[in-house]
């Protein structure tokens, strides 16, 4: 479905991404092991059109779509949710979601996704009128996975959902993208958590100095003692 | 940026060779060392510690008027005045920088520019005619500048070139120490990222209030040279025009590109007399073209001249 | 005496509410985009100047509608388009914020003297839009100032539906919260800073229109204007629209009874005092933040 191909990437003069080939195959979900600061947020921004320096060839569903603007690319089923949620705080979760469905495919589908959406996310359906900012740590990335879905997109990019949650609501962000995935979306996944990676990943790449390392099955990564070595000792 | 410096003020040095004679001519080469002592503190104040100031025409002005007070009333030769109007205009700079140090961005424009709006009527009101400003009048009479019994009069256009040549010179080179030293250093640290400075523990109020003290001292100093040379004030210079005109000055040299200010300076000042015979247009033109340079000529002439010759300058690579 | 104090109340609360319009589109463009819009004066007086034209062409009755009709959508395309044109280039430079002032400026130099050239360095009056006064005993209120109360608030109320209520409002709103947010969901923010400078540019216009029936349209006289919504914006705290609001009918206030106790050229210090007072102990103005 997505195909990166030598995907080069920069934050003004620095190098992020080296040559970087990866492809999610329809309703798939590949997750992004790596440490820190070497690149895996700017993959996913990368394919979602958020990184003003790209290079290489993105193609998706067949298209060539390096270097659209995330303001198209939404409109073409692509989505990025971010690790730091970026959420709008003085507006209510309600507004945040119908925020989400801003392009013009979403919005056609925004009344089915929001009920969809509330449905999948109980929580948020009782805090619906509550702003943002008020939201706890575990809710508000259940908001920012729920305005993602709101845009109707096909392929979410999703960048540590479970980072700083407790390990009750890791698991059920875990379930939710299981659920998710359920419904047909392919999934590109940034996680740092192994254990629970290994059930939900297809296949997993290894970003190390903004290049590939490794390329498998979840089994295969749980087997590759480089990985294990890389993960337990940190 | 040493280099540089030094090739146009020796540029400048030769030309009264050329045009001594011509008494206007003459005048405009003074004009252009004095504003290129503003432009440049304003490059300082502005390009380099990051701070928006926009009174460097008020503490200008400031700064004449206190020089000429000082003289007239007090009697101080205007050789010593001009330092004594310095000092206070600093005082009146940090005075202005106290409520900025915590002010971000647009604030301190507004403050500064505050400054700007509040001097015209307060020289032109009560409270300035009892200090001397003579009101909407202005100052009439202004001693000249007298070294050694040689009076630097409009009638000595040539003698008061070179030693206002010599203050240009001294002024530009501290303001040249200034950028390469650590407070050099300091302040594009500040500029770049505030909070980062903080965290280092760089106390940046101090830094700030220096720049406010130096850059404010530096041009009232020449401000009340102007003010000896010229022999009247009045508050027309606190206009928009000459604003406008300071500020081609930095967009044409530069903002950060010390000392494209002082280039800035000779460029504006001859396209504004070259353009005087347009009369009621020449504001019309000088806007259009701030729009246009500031669009087209983002490092003003220095950084054209400097992608020209060297590819990539430390500036630039600072900037990115 | 008590009868000059109304008086000078309602010339309080008619000036504060020209000036929460004209503050509130100065803080959207800050909030959004932080842009600050030097040339701000100079639209204000584009508003005056483009009434004018229109009224001298179309006569009274039908010369208010028709600059209602006509001068507003104008003014909105003319922001739009400068700030797309002139403004948004400039996003990618280094310092742009100063840029953004520096090129402003510059416009607004150009502006005022296009008037200049074009209408002459004479004020220009307008003519009221509803002539005659209100007596309630002793006191006399002109309709006029009533009529520029109403569209004042109408202006503002307006726009608050807007941002509240339209999918653009809500865009806008977003933009200003978190911009990157909003780069994420697919809002097109470049379109959202233009169309917002438009806005603020309709806004000070119709400021412009309003208060040239008391107050005249010259070349220069926008710099008073840009001074005082600079001041009330930050006073009210630079993004927030409630705070400008506020701010506004305060200053508004102050300036009315400082001109009639100490006189009009007091009336600026006082301003800037208070302001200056203000940030010393809030520098984020009274309500900063997005409001």
């Amino acid at each position: 479905m997505l195909r990166t191909t030598d995907l080069n990437a920069y934050y003004g003069q620095f190098h992020v991404l080296h040559d970087v080939s990866v492809h999610i195959k329809e309703k798939e979900v590949v997750v992004v092991l790596g440490p820190n600061g070497h690149g895996k947020s700017t993959l996913l921004k990368s394919i979602c059109g958020l990184v003003d320096r790209v290079e290489g060839s993105i193609l998706y569903k067949g298209q060539n779509i390096t270097g659209r603007p995330a303001e198209k690319l939404v409109n073409e089923g692509v989505i990025y949710i971010a690790e730091n949620r970026e959420l709008f705080p003085e507006m209510s979760v309600l507004e945040n979601l119908k925020l989400g469905a801003y392009s013009k495919n979403a919005r056609s589908h925004e009344k089915k996704n929001m009920a969809k959406v509330l449905d999948l996310f109980p929580r948020l359906e009782e805090r619906k009128k509550q702003m943002a900012s008020t939201l706890s740590g575990g809710e508000a990335r259940m908001l920012a996975i729920a305005r993602g879905l709101m845009s109707h997109a096909d392929f979410l990019c999703i960048d540590e959902p479970s980072l700083g949650l407790q390990p009750n609501l890791r698991v059920e962000v875990f379930n939710i993208i299981k659920e998710i995935n359920k419904q047909g979306k392919s999934i590109l996944l940034v996680e740092q958590n192994i254990p629970q990676i290994a059930e939900l990943a297809d296949r997993i790449y290894m970003l190390e100095e903004g290049q590939i390392t490794f390329e498998g099955t979840a089994r295969e990564a749980l087997e590759n003692d480089h990985l294990k070595e890389i993960f337990l000792g940190m | 940026m040493g280099a540089l410096m030094a090739i146009i003020y020796g540029g400048l040095a030769l030309m009264p060779i050329f045009v001594g004679g011509t008494d206007h001519l003459m005048h405009i080469l003074i004009m252009i060392l004095i504003w290129g002592v503003v432009a440049s503190c304003w490059d300082l104040i502005m390009g380099f510690a990051g701070i928006f100031s926009f009174g460097q025409v008020a503490f200008f002005v400031i700064g004449a008027y206190a020089s000429a007070i000082v003289a007239n009333k007090f009697g101080i030769p205007p050789i010593f005045a001009i330092f004594v109007a310095g000092g206070i205009t600093a005082a009146i700079g940090v005075l202005v920088g106290l409520p900025c140090l915590r002010l971000k961005g647009a604030y301190v424009a507004l403050v500064t520019f505050a400054v700007h709006m509040i001097l015209e009527p307060f020289l032109k009101g009560p409270m300035g005619r009892a200090i001397g400003t003579g009101g909407s009048r202005g100052i009439l009479t202004i001693q000249p500048i007298e070294i050694f019994g040689f009076a630097f009069t409009p009638d000595h256009k040539v003698a008061v070139f070179y030693l206002t040549l010599v203050l240009a010179i001294l002024c530009s080179i501290i303001i040249l120490m200034v950028i390469r030293s650590f407070w050099g250093t300091a302040f594009l640290a500040l500029k770049d990222s505030e909070d980062f400075s903080a965290s280092l523990g760089v106390s940046a109020f101090k830094y700030k209030l220096a720049v406010f003290a130096l850059t404010s001292f530096l041009t009232g100093m020449v401000g009340g040279f102007y003010g000896h040379y010229v022999g009247m004030l009045s508050t027309r210079m606190l206009g928009i025009d000459l604003f406008v005109t300071l500020m081609i000055m930095l967009v044409i040299g530069g903002i950060g590109h010390f000392p494209g200010a002082i280039l800035g300076a000779i460029v504006t000042v001859t396209l504004n007399e070259m353009l005087s015979p347009l009369g009621s247009y020449r504001p019309l033109i000088l806007g259009g073209l701030v729009v246009v340079l500031v669009l087209f000529l983002p490092d003003g002439v220095i950084g054209l001249v400097r992608r020209f010759f060297n590819g990539k300058s430390k500036i630039q690579e600072a900037d990115a | 005496m008590l009868i000059e104090y109304v008086d000078v109340f309602i010339s309080g609360m008619t000036n504060g509410s020209v000036y929460a319009l004209m503050a509130v589109g100065l803080t959207l463009v800050y909030g959004v985009s932080k842009a600050f819009n030097f040339a701000y004066g100079s639209f204000f007086s584009l508003g005056g100047y483009l009434a004018w034209i229109l009224l001298a062409l179309v006569g009274i009755w039908g010369g208010y509608i028709s600059v209602f009709l006509v001068a507003l959508p104008l003014l909105m395309v003319f922001g739009y388009v400068t700030e797309k044109l002139i403004v948004a280039p400039l996003r990618k430079r280094s310092d742009w914020e100063i840029k953004v002032m520096m090129l402003t400026l510059g416009l607004a130099l150009f502006m005022d003297n296009l008037f200049q050239v074009v209408f002459g360095s004479r004020m220009k009056s307008l003519p009221p839009i509803v002539d005659g006064v209100l007596e309630v005993g002793d006191l006399v209120v002109s309709y006029q100032d009533v009529v520029i109360f109403i569209l004042s608030i109408s202006g503002i109320l307006a726009f608050r539906w807007f941002l509240n209520n339209t999918r653009i409002g809500m865009a806008v709103r977003a933009v200003a919260q978190n911009p990157e947010g909003a780069r994420i969901v697919g809002i097109p923010k470049d379109r959202i800073f233009a169309a917002t400078f438009g806005i603020s540019t309709v806004m000070v216009g119709l400021g412009g229109v309003l208060l040239a029936q008391k107050y005249f349209v010259s070349p220069s006289g926008g710099w008073d204007i840009l001074v005082k919504s600079w001041v009330i914006t930050a006073f009210g705290g630079m993004g927030s629209i409630r705070g400008g609001l506020y701010a506004a009918f305060i200053l508004g206030m102050l300036e009315a009874f400082v001109g009639y106790w100490f006189g009009m050229t007091w009336v600026l210090f006082a301003l800037f005092g208070v302001l200056l007072a203000t940030l010393a102990v809030r520098p984020q103005g009274l309500l900063g933040k997005w409001g």
